[in-house]
């Protein structure tokens, strides 16, 4: 079995412009995604003789990410940018990384301590979500000691609202608690941010140097109607989807809270259809209501991930697309109908101000009704804290992340913009970085990293991807996982279509595993070119090129693009390529010397 | 019968990479292991016939498996030409092979060579030079 070792370590350096994988620069934190998926081609092909080569990979990932066990369940995003999306289907990449995930988090619970001298002072951060884990984690590596102050009675902020046949509960618990374990960060449970010592002025005075508030949105947005709050909102019978997940994340709700009854559930957003299908899953019988149409590719499309819509659609959740709500109606104070005028337009040039056609009207009958239609931060509280500006926003450099009414503060995650899971993970990064530089007295960055893809590699074929498995819809109402994960060798199959289209600079996995010495150069010898051009038609990366100086056509490599594969070397009919310091000539030259 | 020699060229993203190559060495004679099949010049395979090699054996990866996308298809469209050209110098086709497949423990490495040397004793039991008068 072969052993990773530090010196094939790859990094994305912080250069103003960078050629990376597309996938690496989708993922909001730059992961070593062709890295991984080289080593997974790599393994063993029993379990027993893989778990060793998964820890290693599983290592190298949570240097970078310590959350990625419940990344490759939820995310996928690098999906979205793979190159191989138009030969058959992206690299199956959240799948293989959730294939990490079944060892990586069980080998969790006796992963080491790490041992670090924290001398470099506290830092609070308010909110135990990914972003603020992810902060908590990056600073507590740079030496600070590190007290997280959540509000709840566990960690892992929205992320707790993901329904379990998404992302188990054992998953998340497990990474979140041995992150804490891992890197001894304090948690102060039920600590919410303006009570108690919990305010920032408090905790500055308390000895905090800097404060990271990465405290989500936890207030679900009301209902509006062109610029009016939709009456109907306070009757019996009408819930939010934040607080309807929350509670079923908490155990609260009975398996069958919902049975024989009708309900609708307004919004299509991932939050929307995760309210639905865990409704569905409650016994209910469910309508959503949304104003994007059903056509995704649309500019007014339905938001959501097509996999969500899909896995509704398979699960008998009808949904009414194009339709507003003006009215929520009720009798005797319980909930009754919502009247759902046709929506003709949902963006226009100025952004979100969707139009209807209220002649066209239908009226839904039912028990419950469930909004989710997005989250919003607690502004009262953040006011008070002093954290608005004048104009009342919760200003905060987008670049740094450093509060611009409170150097001490600075804010990511949801509460500063609700997006993806990772993107607060970013947030929580950027915000280490930022605070470290603050208190180092630095200055901060503000260059915002600029990445340029690398296409598809030429390829003589292409592979399609392994089948994703779903249980059926009517073996599937209740909460265990639906979707099957890969077995070890659908992995390693799935690890191998991967086309390493991104440089080696940001890979080095046959370093890594000592395949290699190190990415050798390729020199042309210009007096022995003869510019004929063969090596541009190897070359499977566009690496080798030709050029014309003095009038003569010359070939050279662009040392960005090339793999160092040597293809090139014993194609070249005049013997102008080698590879600086490559001794693989001279090993087989010393095999063959020895033949005699 | 004096004991054959094969010269042996291996992909490492295919075969071997599981074990320690210090422990395949011992059991495999004349064998270098190579990033890609794609990597290895024609004239590598004249030397090792020049020098008094019975046979060249190649393994490179499956096809569609290439870490490089097609060294292992440009080392097949060499190979298929090296062999022509060799021919004409009277060294038999056969005493050149390319095995397309995987083998990561490396165990089947010898076989390959052994199976190899059989194929090439029963072709014709003269040393290379005679071949060309056949």
């Amino acid at each position: 079995m072969w052993k990773t070792s530090e010196t094939g370590g790859a990094h994305v350096e912080q250069a103003i412009k960078q050629l990376l994988p597309p996938c690496q620069i989708k993922c909001p934190i730059n992961e070593d995604i062709q890295r991984t998926n080289v080593l997974i081609s790599l393994l063993p092909n029993t379990m027993e003789e893989a778990r060793g080569g998964i820890i290693q990979i599983g290592e190298h990932l949570y240097e970078r990410n310590p959350l990625f066990n419940i990344c490759g369940y939820v995310c996928g995003l690098c999906e979205l940018e793979c190159n191989y999306k138009n030969e058959g289907g992206a690299v199956r990449r959240r799948l293989l990384k959730r294939f990490l995930s079944d060892t990586y988090t069980d080998y969790l619970k006796e992963k080491p301590e790490a041992i670090i001298v924290k001398d470099r002072g506290d830092i609070a951060i308010i909110g135990g979500g990914p972003s603020g884990l992810m902060a908590a984690y990056q600073l507590s590596k740079l030496g600070y000691r590190i007290t997280i102050f959540e509000s709840g009675d566990r960690l892992g902020g929205a992320l707790w609202l993901i329904p379990e046949y998404r992302l188990p509960k054992a998953v998340l618990s497990t990474t979140v608690e041995n992150l804490i374990r891992i890197m001894g960060i304090d948690v102060r449970y039920n600590s919410k941010l303006g009570e108690g010592r919990t305010t920032v002025k408090r905790l500055i005075n308390d000895g905090f140097k800097a404060v990271f508030i990465a405290k989500g949105t936890p207030n679900a947005r009301q209902l509006t109607f062109g610029k009016d709050i939709v009456e109907g909102q306070e009757l019996s019978g009408v819930m939010y989807g934040l607080d309807f997940l929350y509670e079923v994340s908490h155990g609260n709700i009975s398996p069958d809270y919902f049975k024989n009854k009708k309900i609708i559930v307004i919004g299509a957003g991932n939050v929307a259809f995760d309210t639905a299908r865990t409704a569905r899953r409650l016994g209910g019988d469910i309508a959503m209501v949304c104003l994007e149409c059903e056509d995704k590719s649309h500019r007014d499309g339905i938001p959501a991930d097509i996999d969500e819509i899909r896995g509704a659609w398979e699960e008998g959740i009808k949904i009414h697309a194009s339709r507003g709500v003006r009215k929520i109606s009720g009798k005797s104070g319980k909930f009754e109908k919502v009247h759902c005028p046709r929506c003709t337009r949902v963006y226009n040039e100025k952004g979100f101000n969707p139009e209807f056609d209220t002649n066209d009207e239908i009226v839904l009958d039912g028990d419950i009704v469930i909004i989710t239609i997005g989250q919003a931060a607690d502004r009262e509280l953040l006011k008070k804290e002093g954290l608005l500006d004048e104009l009342g926003r919760l200003s905060a450099d987008p670049h740094t992340l450093q509060s611009q009414v409170n150097p001490h503060v600075f804010i990511g995650g949801d509460v500063r913009r609700v997006g993806f899971m990772v993107e607060a993970m970013m947030e929580g990064i950027t915000a280490a970085e930022s605070i470290n530089q603050y208190l180092n007295g630095e200055n901060l960055k503000t260059v915002k990293k600029d990445y340029e893809p690398f296409g598809l590699p030429e390829r003589p074929m292409y592979k399609q991807p392994t089948e994703v498995l779903w249980i059926p819809p009517e073996k599937r109402l209740h909460f265990q996982m639906f979707e099957k994960g890969l077995t070890l060798r659908e992995a390693i199959d799935e690890a191998k279509r991967c086309a390493t289209c991104g440089p080696c600079v940001s890979c080095k996995a046959c370093i890594s595993i000592g395949f290699e010495k190190s990415l050798y150069a390729v020199k042309v010898d210009e007096a022995k070119c003869s510019g004929c051009g063969v090596c541009v038609y190897i070359c499977n990366y566009d690496s080798a090129r030709l050029k014309s100086k003095d009038g003569k056509l010359t070939s050279d490599t662009d040392i960005f693009r090339c793999k160092s594969c040597g293809m090139c070397v014993p194609a070249c009919p005049s013997s102008a390529r080698q590879l600086v310091d490559d001794l693989t000539a001279a090993k087989i030259s010393k095999t063959l010397t020895e033949l005699a | 019968m004096k004991k054959l020699k094969i010269v042996c060229f291996s992909c490492k993203f295919s075969w071997g990479y599981l074990t320690d190559d210090t422990l395949l060495a011992a059991d495999i004679k004349n064998w270098v292991p190579i990033i890609c099949a794609g990597k290895i010049d024609p004239e590598y395979v004249v030397e090792a016939f020049t020098r008094g090699a019975d046979g060249v054996l190649i393994l490179g990866c499956p096809e569609g498996d290439c870490h490089y996308q097609d060294g292992n298809l440009e080392a097949r469209k060499r190979l298929a030409i090296l062999r022509q050209a060799l021919l004409t110098h009277g060294i038999r086709p056969e005493r050149v092979k390319l095995v397309l497949s995987r083998n990561p423990d490396g165990k089947d490495i010898p076989v390959y060579i052994s199976e190899m040397a059989k194929t090439i004793s029963s072709l014709n039991q003269e040393p290379v030079s005679t071949e060309r008068t056949s």
